[in-house]
């Protein structure tokens, strides 16, 4: 009877041991956190149905048998019987933060263990004490191989702070992130972020001509940031979706069906574009643009199975991550993700060979009114605008929970990435491009007068922390679409109007900046021969810009003006070279993203 | 009662340690040899590099029945590009065999893509790759046919120095298989007097002709100029500088990549100096269905190692590990192919015969599994695709060629 009472303890105390390790305070090593973690829960299973529970009907049954009375045994058993059930529903319902009763029966779980081990010596106290060397012994053996090969392992792990390559099965693929955060997955699925690589016809005839032009170790600036998977597993260049014997058209997938099913089908073919691993796992960013992140694949802390595919395995580490969420959140949700500094190490693009800046979002900013610290009101970083939710025109944070079974958060930052472009981004979700839509239209607003028998129009930028347009080169176009007509119908001004194949008439009033090579000529899609700047109407945050028009001196009042300022995302002329390549792409509209309609006395 | 308990949570220990071990004990990998040890270990293996002199490469791409000359090289070249050789007029070698008519012309992307009648096809972007196949699974045939037998386009790049032509070896020189393919009903569909009469027609060849030959227009020079211009088609990679001595020329996952496919027995029949089309082999050698679905005993069409068809089949018996498209069978029906050659292996997916499988991973996997009874880990396969990369190379320049 006795060793058998010792057995049973024994099991308890493992179970016991293997739970304080895993307290968020005692601050164990991760790699033997992700080891002990299923040895506690797994390991208190096994044990449990094979030892504990039949030496306990024995145990029970005699007592009740020789009528023998023990308080100490009878509140043993309840506290037993709560550690056990909210072990249980941790494992299985979790504790991801925002379940209240989760919460609830985690606290229970902590506490009931130790009046557990408590009542255990109360109960035990007459046995206790006898056989303490082979207790330690037992410990011992239980925790020793585990301790030797960890430490090994360990030091493998932090040799891999210099990896020169990753391995495909190092990129999670997003679809996995589906599991626990559906809503945050499809707002990406249908956003730019996601179809930044072979998504995206224009990068994959522009990333072409690009090694074309400058060789295809070139291909690895643009992939940097359109496609960082592929470059840190010392990929040549982006490739594009095949099925069978045809190329199946991105264009139209919506929630990156194509995605799920390849991920079902091959779960390690690698996953292009900007996964949610792709921003997910940065350690560090600097303000240097050029994709200056630091990746933390490697290195980073993993639940036991976390990354394996075998359906199993996956609800195993869904479980594990659930039970003990701390980690998790803090592996891929760092201080930095809510910087702009992290935006900008992609946002910000120069040159490579001559050092000559192509995209500055991120000075732009940090030279704007935006980037006040001090102020807090008037402080916004980019995440203020490009992720906050909107609706009727207006930022309205968006309320409720990111995760199944999270905490309720009261600004979620949701992941349309809202933006520029809100043509790829439409083709495949109305909502995406209705946030981006939305966001467009505060950016800007118009007025006009007439003084001294000149039209003047000006054009304010008011809601953009950057210049407007911002992004690559003279690919994105903004102009006034003006119609001035006079009291019997005459038509006295007209610009900016688009012809019957699409192009913007000459002469529009257009802001943007226009690249020239080195003998000053435009450089078209090759903005990487990019050396002198010819022109730049781009508007400065917070600025207005004049334009005066000529009216005619006979025009017979009153006048009436409609005024538009249009945006599109690619001029006509790129997206029929794109075309050739991709014949289903459709043409980018041309929206309004300001109107103004005013009567001249 | 407790020996059972112990026995089975000696069972749930011994399980756990085992599917715990590989995440806990580091992985190493074997010695590999030196960059000389290993490139006296291919050298001696058959593996040979293209040569960068003039007068080697004319010895290797000249033969007896047709010498290479510069005025049939020319002629040669403006018949791979002419689409007259087809029976509708449409589709010329160069259709399927994508090549672009100056394969260093850096800027042949941007010309196609900004054409102003340019033709919207896969060829707009694959062209660059200059590999002398298209990337479609069948090759495609007057009247945008798709051959019956869903054969896949082989390179025609390094294809004179294989010893056997054709999935099936059909042809044993370049110049039978120009003149097949040019009669072939599938393919260009047009018989020996039709192209004699149309090439006669056209007054510029027939000039041409006339200088290159002796003996003017006829079929057999129609070929030989072609087969002459096909010749000068080689490339020289990464990996032929290596084997020259130098170290740099190859990463060393494609080293260990190259140790792999000599030690693992890839070698074996992709050998010589184009790295395969010097054997005819089974494919695939080891089938394992035949240990489960046994299938065939009374059918008389089938033959071989199909032995017996019994009324327990669970589920069809598969000739190959991958779809049947097309149903070619190969040399004799007996499941006998030319080894393809592996230079440039990397730009001409989809593979096998009739272009199932896409993916070169996959590829590199079941030539594993049926071929060498392995089941390649996926270190293996990585280091195996890093050297097949290495094989990846430029069509050598005119100026280079003799």
């Amino acid at each position: 009877m006795k060793t058998k009472s010792l057995i049973a303890s024994l099991d308890l105390l493992f179970m016991f041991i293997s739970g304080i390790l895993l307290m968020e305070q005692v601050h164990l090593c991760w790699e033997f956190f992700r080891i002990i973690q299923p040895l506690h829960i797994f390991g208190s299973i096994v044990v449990l149905l094979l030892f504990l529970l039949p030496f306990l009907y024995q145990h029970i049954s005699g007592t009740l048998i020789h009528h023998t009375k023990s308080r100490s045994g009878i509140f043993f058993g309840i506290v037993l019987i709560v550690v056990l059930f909210s072990g249980v529903y941790l494992f299985l319902v979790g504790n991801p933060g925002g379940d209240e009763i989760a919460l609830f029966v985690h606290t229970l779980h902590l506490y009931g263990s130790f009046l557990l081990i408590g009542v255990l010596f109360w109960h035990i106290r007459g046995l206790f004490g006898l056989k303490a060397l082979s207790f330690t012994a037992t410990v011992l053996v239980l925790f020793s191989p585990l301790t030797l090969h960890s430490q090994e392992k360990m030091s493998n792990i932090e040799l891999e702070d210099g990896v020169t390559r990753y391995h495909v099965k190092e990129w999670t693929n997003s679809t996995t992130c589906k599991e626990c955060h559906p809503e945050i997955f499809k707002q990406w699925a249908n956003s730019n972020h996601r179809h930044m690589a072979d998504g995206n016809p224009y990068y994959m005839v522009l990333e072409n001509l690009a090694e074309m032009d400058r060789g295809v170790e070139f291909r690895q600036w643009c992939m940097g940031c359109h496609n960082p998977s592929a470059v840190t597993t010392k990929q040549e260049r982006t490739t594009h979706m095949m099925q069978e014997n045809n190329m199946p058209d991105p264009l139209f997938v919506k929630d990156s069906l194509n995605l799920q099913k390849t991920y079902k089908e091959r779960p390690y073919r690698l996953e292009q574009g900007v996964s949610c691993a792709g921003c997910h796992s940065i350690t560090k960013a600097t303000a240097k643009g050029n994709s200056s992140f630091s990746l933390g694949l490697a290195k980073r802390k993993r639940y036991l199975f976390e990354g394996e595919s075998a359906k199993a395995k996956v609800w195993i580490t869904n479980h594990l991550i659930n039970a003990n969420p701390q980690t998790h959140k803090r592996e891929y949700m760092r201080p930095l993700y809510k910087k702009s500094e992290l935006c900008a190490s992609c946002h910000d693009e120069f040159l490579p060979h001559t050092g000559k800046e192509v995209v500055t979002t991120f000075k732009q900013w940090s030279h704007s009114p935006y980037n006040d610290p001090k102020d807090p009101k008037k402080h916004k970083v980019c995440i203020d605008c490009h992720m906050t939710y909107m609706k009727n025109g207006e930022f309205t944070p968006l309320q409720g929970h990111s995760t199944i079974g999270g905490k309720f958060k009261k600004d979620i930052k949701v992941h349309y990435f809202a933006g520029g472009n809100h043509f790829l981004a439409g083709l495949k979700s109305k909502e995406n491009e209705s946030q981006s839509l939305q966001l467009l239209k505060t950016s800007a607003k118009l007025d006009a007068a007439i003084k001294k028998g000149r039209l003047l129009i000006g054009v304010t930028n008011t809601g953009a922390g950057h210049k407007l347009p911002t992004g690559a080169a003279d690919f994105r176009q903004l102009w006034l679409d003006i119609t001035l007509k006079d009291a019997s119908g005459k038509t006295l001004i007209s610009s900016g109007k688009l012809d019957k194949h699409g192009n913007l008439q000459k002469g529009s009033v257009i802001f943007n900046k226009v690249f020239g090579d080195k003998d000053g000529t435009p450089v078209g899609l090759f903005f990487w021969r990019y050396e002198k700047l010819l022109s730049d109407t781009r508007i400065p945050a917070g600025k207005r810009v004049e334009n005066a028009f000529d009216i005619p001196k006979d025009a017979r009042y009153p006048l009436h003006l409609t005024l538009h300022l249009r945006y599109r995302i690619y001029p006509q002329w790129v997206t029929d070279i794109v075309k050739a390549a991709y014949p289903a792409l459709t043409d980018p509209p041309a929206v309004s993203i300001a109107k103004l309609e005013k009567d001249f006395e | 009662m407790s020996i059972l308990r112990l026995t089975i949570l000696g069972i749930v220990i011994v399980v756990s340690w085992i599917s715990l071990l590989p995440k806990i004990m580091p992985y190493k990998t074997k010695q590999p040899y030196n960059d000389e040890e290993l490139r006296q270990f291919a050298l001696t293996h058959g593996m040979k590099p293209i040569p960068k002199e003039k007068e080697a490469l004319y010895k290797l791409i000249d033969s007896k029945e047709n010498h290479v000359t510069k005025e049939k090289v020319s002629l040669g070249k403006k018949l791979f590009f002419d689409p007259r050789l087809s029976k509708d007029n449409t589709r010329s070698c160069a259709s399927c065999h994508m090549l672009s008519k100056n394969p260093h012309d850096k800027e042949v992307f941007y010309k196609d893509i900004t054409h102003p009648q340019n033709k919207t096809d896969c060829m707009i972007c694959h062209i660059k790759d200059q590999s002398g196949s298209d990337r479609l699974a069948a090759a495609i045939g007057p009247g945008s046919m798709e051959h019956p037998q869903h054969l896949n386009t082989l390179t025609i790049l390094n294809a004179s120095l294989a010893k056997y032509q054709m999935w099936d070896a059909r042809s044993a020189s370049s110049l039978e298989s120009v003149k097949m393919m040019i009669t072939d009903p599938s393919l260009m569909r047009l018989s020996k007097q039709e192209a004699t009469k149309r090439i006669e027609g056209i007054l510029a060849y027939k000039k041409e002709f006339a200088a290159a030959f002796g003996d003017g227009v006829t079929f057999d020079n129609i070929a030989k100029a072609i087969d002459a211009y096909q010749r000068t088609l080689l490339t020289r990679s990464a990996y032929d500088r290596f084997l020259e001595g130098d170290d740099d020329a190859i990463s060393e996952e494609a080293k260990r990549g190259l140790q792999n496919f000599i030690e693992l027995g890839c070698k074996g029949c992709h050998t010589g100096i184009t790295v395969g089309g010097q054997t005819i082999q089974k494919f695939p050698a080891r089938n394992y269905n035949h240990i489960i679905n046994v299938t065939g005993v009374f059918s008389t069409t089938l033959k071989g190692r199909d032995v017996a068809r019994f009324e327990f089949n669970f589920e069809p018996y598969r000739r190959f590990p991958f779809e049947n498209k097309g149903g070619f069978l190969g040399k004799d029906e007996q499941q006998r192919f030319r080894v393809p050659i592996l230079r440039n292996v990397t730009k001409t997916s989809p593979y096998f015969h009739n272009g199932a499988i896409f993916d070169l991973r996959r590829a590199v996997y079941i030539m594993g599994k049926y071929q060498l009874s392995m089941e390649l880990s996926d270190t293996q396969i990585d280091e195996i695709i890093a050297f097949l990369r290495s094989l990846e190379g430029k069509v050598i320049e005119p100026k280079e060629m003799p």
